[in-house]
């Protein structure tokens, strides 16, 4: 007989000798949890059950037990609250008027504490197109298999597309199929910060058993490891251990990772190791979907033409759509009328507009200093070394082609160089970037960084 | 059972255990409380196996015994009573009350029937003085989340360290910290070698809060595996006088200290008692969603105040105040707020904000042990 049977009885039996509202208070989420040897325990759901069934009915039960298995002699209780915690989920109604502002929450509060997932991030609410299905498709063989398709899954892509949310919602994923496995979600600022406080307080090895008991690794923003170096040290054997062990690892980057600076070679090439997937800009399609879902997410109507000229007119980012979305709720709620597409227009004209123009010379120059992180300066000294011409050619290729400033005043900009200097540069970035795909790439994501923020 | 005890004492042992009875229509035992006559002291148990409150109170006891009785009329009657003194007996299943010229016979039940309330092993223990959890509760319990839907923010986090005791309450919008500071161990003994900490309901943590009364001096706290128990003694002989029992609530609480912001972007110092009144003011016409804004304007030596409903009407309002760091224009609960604001008891307040639509805090100025963190509302 097994267990469950075996307490069926029992309160088959107990349940004709007391009454039904006496059965269902003290009886109520209890079952048997283990019978070893002579013992059985019992599990209850509070300790005034325990103490209840201890004293009142201890006797009956164990006399009840005894009749079923002689081998029976002792019994014990134990409070397990656990079972009577209520089940989590099922989406909350929300109340029209309430949606028009939003109070905010901590977000730290919504974090699961042993993964460090945060629940929202789903595949149910990730929208695939053309611009991400590739990354889609690798997220999805790595969520069936973690550790053995792609390993390591490295994805990359320009700020505010999906990469938090697709690597998140693997994360989510793979916990809920199998919630024994130890996943873990870490951005690379955090890591860092663990890390040094970890050699702060010298508990290193601690760290490492950590890290390498896990599972599954996610690692968002990967490239903010460049130039740490002990982080990349510590990483660099984690990394290992995992791999050898076919532990899935998931990385996120802002970029290819060739092309994150000052990242040690042994690094690059373990990164390349597994599979490389891109995100890039949403097409019009994709980007009316992602606009319809956020406002039902938002749960506000706006007419079709009005999201169809803001899917048509915001192409750069998703979180852009967003911002446009939520000034178009504002209106809502100050007027208390839908906005007209006219109404519209000139809401999000500053949106839509402006920031492809307003940018400076300045910020162009720290963009790319930062992307390829070069001490601050060097870029104007007169040195030949690749790691600096190139970087400066770039830099005045987007001067030329973003400010159109002339040949002559990008050179005084570089310590006085020849404008012939300059023209060479431009036209030699044009066509790199034309015929490969890589520079191509590294063009585009600074000048995001230079119209971001 | 036959004893005699003071009327004052009776009215307050009912008037302590009468709070935790409830209607109860599963188990109607536990609208009833559990009245005992010990040698020299007089019991009144409640519970609603939740919460279980114990009462001792000294008596002349001629005969030992035990009954249950109806919370709700023991109450109306021991309410009425006005003689120094009064007899109890029990005779089958009715409580007798006897004085020089009135006898009530309340009918009851047999005391087999009440529930057990769980007991302690009283080895090892936290003694600590009453007043200071007391006031430190009252800051932060009305911040608890209502929802069950994250159980483990339903209830006040105590957290028991060296020389220090943290009080913790969060909503997910709001989340409030008093630390309390023992210096030389000041009325603060912990028999625990680690740091220790657990979840209290919100209710049992009101209740704690009513039953310290304001000359109570220490508090004993015991633990078992699910449960906790508060302890507090009567002044004139060394005898528990209240015994609180409740669950603890199952789980962990969350890293508070990640919410809690560094230095803000904007900061400004408010009288509290002006700001607080402001504030109110607003709130008339705060509409549905509650909403006041706050504009600051980096180098002014006011902060605007405004708040506006359609159907309502508007406020403009300005208060001094000195401000540092960037301009910001930013949207609150005025509730919220306003919760924040009466729990602190300083002249001024430090309000500093992380843009808007980052936590707020607000700081009572001269007293670092409480904080209140908020979060704004976006538009």
């Amino acid at each position: 007989m097994d267990l469950e049977n075996l307490w069926q009885s029992v309160l088959a039996q107990i349940q004709l000798n007391i009454s039904p509202a006496n059965f269902a208070t003290w009886f109520a989420n209890t079952k048997i949890l283990s019978l070893e040897n002579d013992t059985v325990i019992v599990s209850v759901s509070n300790s005034f059950s325990k103490e209840w069934l201890e004293q009142k009915y201890g006797k009956d039960i164990l006399k009840i037990l005894h009749s079923t298995d002689e081998n029976i002699k002792n019994i014990s209780f134990v409070v397990d609250p656990k079972k009577t915690k209520k089940t989590m989920g099922g989406k909350k109604s929300v109340n029209k008027e309430d949606v028009l502002t939003e109070q905010l929450g901590f977000k730290e509060l919504e974090v699961n504490k042993e993964t460090n997932l945060n629940p929202r991030y789903v595949f149910e609410n990730f929208i695939v197109g053309p611009f991400n299905e590739m990354a889609f498709a690798a997220a999805m063989a790595v969520v069936e298999e973690p550790g053995k398709n792609y390993n390591p899954l490295f994805v990359y892509g320009g700020v505010g597309l999906g990469k938090t949310h697709l690597v998140q919602a693997v994360g989510n994923k793979i916990k809920e199929d199998a919630p024994e496995k130890r996943v873990k979600y870490l951005p690379a600022e955090k890591m860092i910060s663990i890390i040094i406080n970890s050699i702060k307080n010298h508990n290193v090895e601690e760290l490492k058993k950590n890290l390498r008991e896990l599972d599954v690794l996610i690692v968002d923003d990967i490239q903010f490891i460049a130039g740490k170096d002990k982080t990349q040290e510590e990483f660099f054997h984690t990394f290992n251990s995992l791999y050898q062990k076919n532990k899935q690892i998931i990385l996120s980057s802002d970029r290819h990772p060739s092309t994150i600076p000052a990242i040690t070679e042994r690094l690059k090439s373990r990164f390349k190791g597994g599979m490389i997937a891109d995100i890039s800009s949403p097409d019009f399609e994709t980007r009316a979907a992602i606009l319809k879902q956020k406002a039902e997410e938002k749960n506000v109507d706006l007419p079709k033409d009005i999201l169809d000229f803001m899917a048509n007119n915001i192409q750069r980012n998703i979180r852009e759509l967003e911002s446009a979305l939520n000034r178009l709720i504002i209106f809502k709620k100050a007027n208390n009328k839908s906005p007209s597409l006219e109404d519209a227009k000139k809401l999000l004209k500053t949106i839509i507009v402006s920031p492809s123009k307003i940018t400076n010379s300045k910020k162009i120059i720290q963009s790319v200093t930062e992307f390829y992180d070069i001490p601050n300066g060097n870029m104007f000294f007169v040195s030949r070394k690749k790691e600096f011409s190139r970087p400066r050619q770039v830099a005045m290729f987007l001067l030329k082609k973003e400010l159109k400033l002339s040949y002559s005043e990008i050179g005084r900009k570089f310590g006085g160089k020849d404008h012939t200097t300059v023209i060479h540069a431009c036209q030699l970035i044009e066509k790199t970037a034309e015929e490969d795909e890589k520079t191509h790439q590294e063009i585009e994501l600074i000048l995001q960084r230079v119209y971001s923020n | 059972m036959n004893l005699t005890i003071l009327t004052k004492e009776l009215k307050k042992g009912v008037s302590i255990t009468e709070r935790v009875t409830g209607k109860n229509l599963t188990l109607p035992i536990l609208d009833n409380v559990l009245i005992e006559a010990l040698s020299n002291f007089l019991k009144i148990s409640a519970t609603d196996l939740e919460l279980g409150v114990q009462w001792w109170g000294m008596c002349k006891t001629e005969k030992e015994g035990k009954i249950t009785i109806p919370a709700k009329l023991l109450g109306q009657i021991t309410g009425s009573l006005s003689d120094e003194k009064v007899n109890i007996k029990e005779k089958g299943n009715t409580l007798v009350l006897e004085g020089k010229n009135y006898k009530t016979q309340i009918k009851g039940f047999t005391a087999d029937e009440f529930p057990i309330i769980p007991s302690f092993s009283k080895d090892v223990f936290i003694e600590i003085d009453a007043r200071k959890i007391k006031d430190g509760l009252m800051s932060v319990v009305d911040m608890v989340s209502l929802s069950q839907i994250k159980p483990e923010i339903s209830g006040v986090y105590f957290l028991f360290e060296k020389d220090l005791v943290r009080l913790v309450a969060t909503d997910s919008f709001r989340l409030s910290e008093k630390v309390i500071t023992f210096s030389n161990k000041q009325g603060y003994k912990n028999m625990f070698k680690e740091r220790v900490s657990f979840i209290l309901p919100q209710r049992a943590a009101k209740e704690l809060i009513n039953i310290v009364s304001d000359e109570e001096k220490t508090l004993r706290i015991y633990f078992s595996e699910s449960q906790v128990l508060f302890e507090t003694f009567l002044s004139t002989v060394n005898h528990p006088e209240i015994n609180l029992i409740s669950r603890q609530i199952e789980g962990e609480y969350p890293s508070y200290q990640e919410i809690i912001p560094r230095e803000g972007k904007t900061k400004i110092t408010v009288n509290k008692e002006e700001f607080l009144r402001q504030i109110k003011t607003a709130g008339i016409f705060g509409g549905r969603t509650n909403e006041v804004v706050l504009k600051i304007a980096a180098k002014e030596k006011e902060v605007e105040i405004f708040s506006q409903d359609a159907d309502v009407g508007e406020a403009n309002l300005n208060i001094p105040a000195k401000i540092e760091g960037s301009s910001l224009k930013v949207s609150f609960n005025w509730k919220f707020l306003i919760d924040g604001l009466t729990t602190i008891k300083s002249s001024e307040i430090l309000f500093e904000f992380q843009g808007d639509d980052g936590p707020a805090a607000i700081r009572p100025i001269g007293d670092a042990s409480y904080l209140y963190v908020v979060m704004p509302i976006k538009l």
